[in-house]
């Protein structure tokens, strides 16, 4: 990885911009801000960037309209900061190939973990997949089917094994109910949620120490799920 | 079909002359003249009496006729020789025309009034018809039915216009008469207050054109259908000023609690702020730490505020569409406990929500707002170090039952419903913090989901109760099968 990832952050306040620049740059990023969706969009294409904060609500244009011209060219990753927090506004944007999607007024700490996990991901897109992905204890063979915790093996449905690496493949990822229901059953079931409750459920049960309060297998409310893996 | 069967009615009197003479004719030799002639006289009231005037005077001059013809020498022809019997027809044919008359008069006044009294009928159906309508597409409906019964038209249209745009909506009745029925309409009628025209009547009755009484009765029609939409536009307008009026009592003291509430949190920020940027002190590692945690808590606190008041707006407005999705309450509850994070530790939390409680269909942030404000309203009241639980149960074949129980304070019983309003306390506002919208916003949103909240007090405890329905559309969640 670049020693000092490229950060763009689109957004139309100017104190988000300042503190944002400010806090980041602290934390050795190198930082280039837009105000506008069009002057983003052209920073993004002359810049090459290696990351991009998004903001919703643009002067010029809507968010999701920036995201959608991005991914018609570049994989890079995009984290969407924004004061909506309806359910359909975070959906639509994931669905449109944001990658993460976080609320105004957040925790730096929380905003800097995600930039950490994008990040990461994009790294690993580039090379090849790696076969092999650890969240704590949980390690997950993608090639071999093996799913372990605490080097014991653990016995999983092939629903299970096929939901789990999904979100493997995806490790970080906010994944939508539709897309890993897409993914999972086909697009006739993608309505059906209480498949991926129920789902997620057992997957809980094996895999985390307490089901009950997961630290890997976490639930992205009202939106989907996400596989924490180690940093 | 009126023209045929008023000639019939003519055709009957007729008839009834033809009858007599034909019975008068059989026994002619045993009845004298006179005897005849107020035999004759008999078709002539009779139709009168059934038929009306026309038919009876036509019966008249056929009797007149007939009398002369067959009965009154010479014979077979019409003429008369007699003065006497010239002088008996004459007064013959006065009596049958006058007696007619004077029947059929009073045939067509009773078949007058049996007309006003079914009109009477008519409109005391429609203004009974139109009564509690509370849709301006309804009363257009119900009027356009009616008069099609009343009037028998082919085609009725209805154009309502919008007080807005002008040009509105139009209704057809019957409906496929939309196609079948076209050209001009026979008859446009305004519907005409004094607000001015609300709509058009359009009729088409292509047989016969309206009566002047039928016109009449239109005009009636109409007049009623304009007072009925009047009516709804006032009650609307009405209405209106009353909500109004209500969000803007809403407002005034969403202000003064807000701004209060706003305050408390920035001041906390502001002297905390204030204090570490001075140079004047120099703040060790653990004062530091305390003035930054302050700072953040406050943050959250003041995003929870904003939150709060969005909400509410949404819950008064109607805009809270809860969606739906099948979800876990236990995942819920914890997830909401992880949020809320420090605020909830000086308090002892037990959930029990058994395994294998069903999902439930749920919108996932709403509920989590229920169970913030719960369990926030919990801590807020309840003594620090004391025991909050949160329990979940099947209460009966529709419903899921949720407890959130803390061992604060009981409230008095007159107090219990009104805790769920807004801006109630039962303690003075300067005492406690909070908005006064929490409770509120929870009932709106479990009232949104089609369930109930209520509170109890119990030996010891404080409990909030809620239910939700465990169905969505009659189903309960459909689990997949294993591949």
């Amino acid at each position: 990885m670049n020693p000092q990832p490229h950060i763009l952050v689109i957004d139309d306040e100017p104190q988000i911009l300042r503190a944002l620049r400010t806090i980041l740059q602290a934390k050795q990023f190198r930082v280039t801000v837009a105000s506008r969706g069009e002057e983003g969009l052209n920073l993004a294409a002359t810049q090459l960037p290696d990351l991009i904060i998004l903001d919703l609500s643009l002067p010029d244009m809507d968010g999701v309209v920036v995201c959608e011209r991005l991914r018609e060219w570049t994989q890079v990753p995009i984290i969407i900061l924004s004061v909506r927090e309806g359910e359909k506004d975070k959906v639509t944007a994931l669905d449109k190939g944001a990658d993460d999607y976080l609320t105004k007024p957040f925790g730096i700490e929380e905003l800097l973990a995600r930039i950490r996990v994008a990040l990461k991901h994009s790294a690993l897109a580039k090379g090849s997949t790696q076969p092999i992905i650890s969240a704590g204890p949980i390690s997950i063979d993608l090639v071999r089917h093996i799913v372990t915790r605490d080097g014991d093996e653990i016995k999983l449905t092939g629903t299970e094994f096929k939901l789990l690496a999904y979100l493997a493949a995806n490790a970080g990822r906010v994944l939508t109910h539709q897309a890993i229901l897409t993914h999972v059953w086909g697009s006739i079931d993608a309505d059906h949620v209480e498949y991926l409750r129920v789902y997620m459920g057992q997957l809980r049960k094996k895999l985390e120490g307490n089901p009950e309060e997961p630290h890997f297998l976490l639930t992205e409310p009202g939106i989907g799920y996400r596989l924490l893996t180690n940093d | 079909m009126a023209v045929l069967k008023t000639l019939w009615k003519y055709g009957f009197a007729i008839l009834a002359v033809f009858i007599l003479t034909g019975m008068a004719w059989l026994f002619k030799d045993q009845l004298s003249i006179q005897v005849i002639a107020l035999l004759y006289l008999l078709p002539v009231v009779i139709s009168a009496r059934l038929w009306g005037l026309g038919p009876g005077i036509l019966a008249a001059i056929c009797a007149f006729l007939t009398l002369n013809y067959f009965f009154i020498p010479p014979l077979y022809t019409l003429s008369v020789h007699k003065t006497q019997d010239l002088l008996s027809l004459i007064i013959f044919l006065i009596n049958a025309v006058v007696i007619s008359q004077l029947l059929g008069q009073a045939q067509d006044s009773l078949l007058e009034a049996k007309q006003r009294e079914g009109e009477a009928t008519r409109l005391y159906e429609l203004s009974t018809a139109l009564t509690g309508l509370i849709d301006n597409h309804l009363i257009a409906q119900v009027l356009a039915e009616e008069i099609q019964e009343t009037f028998c038209a082919n085609r009725i249209d209805i154009v309502l216009k919008s007080a807005a745009s002008g040009e509105g909506s139009s209704l057809t009745r019957p409906e496929q008469a939309l196609t079948l029925v076209t050209g001009k309409p026979n008859l446009t009628l305004p519907m005409q207050t004094a607000r001015g025209e609300l709509g058009l009547i359009r009729l088409w009755r292509q047989d016969t054109p309206l009566s002047a009484q039928e016109l009449r009765l239109l005009n009636i029609f109409a007049n009623q259908g304009a007072l009925a939409i009047e009516r709804i536009g006032l009650t609307q307008a009405e209405n209106r000023a009353r909500v109004l009026e209500e969000s803007d009592r809403l407002k005034s003291s969403l202000l003064s609690s807000v701004s209060h509430e706003l305050r408390t949190p920035l001041a906390t920020i502001k002297a905390s702020i204030s204090s570490l940027r001075s140079g004047a002190v120099e703040w060790n590692t653990d004062a530091r730490q305390d003035l930054l945690t302050a700072i953040e808590e406050e943050t959250d606190h003041l995003n929870q505020l904003v939150g709060n008041i969005l909400d509410m707006s949404r819950i008064e407005t109607g805009a809270l569409n809860p969606q739906r999705r099948w979800n876990s309450l236990a995942e819920i509850v914890h997830e909401v406990l992880k949020r809320m994070g420090s605020s909830m530790h000086s308090h002892r939390i037990a959930i029990e929500i058994p395994s294998d409680l069903p999902l439930v269909p749920v919108d996932y942030l709403q509920l989590q707002q229920v169970f913030t404000n719960l369990l926030s309203n919990s801590a807020k009241y309840a003594p620090p170090g004391t025991l909050i639980q949160v329990k979940a149960c099947i209460e009966s074949q529709e419903m899921v039952l949720v407890e959130v129980s803390n061992e604060g304070p009981a409230v008095p019983e007159e107090h219990l419903e009104q805790i769920f309003e807004k801006f109630h306390r039962v303690t003075a506002a300067d005492k406690v913090t909070g908005t006064g919208l929490g409770l509120s916003i929870c009932k709106g949103i479990v009232e949104a989901h089609g369930g109930r909240i209520w509170a109890e007090n119990a030996p010891g405890l404080f409990i909030f109760k809620f239910t939700l329905p465990m169905k969505w559309n009659g189903m309960l969640p459909r689990l997949p099968e294993e591949t």
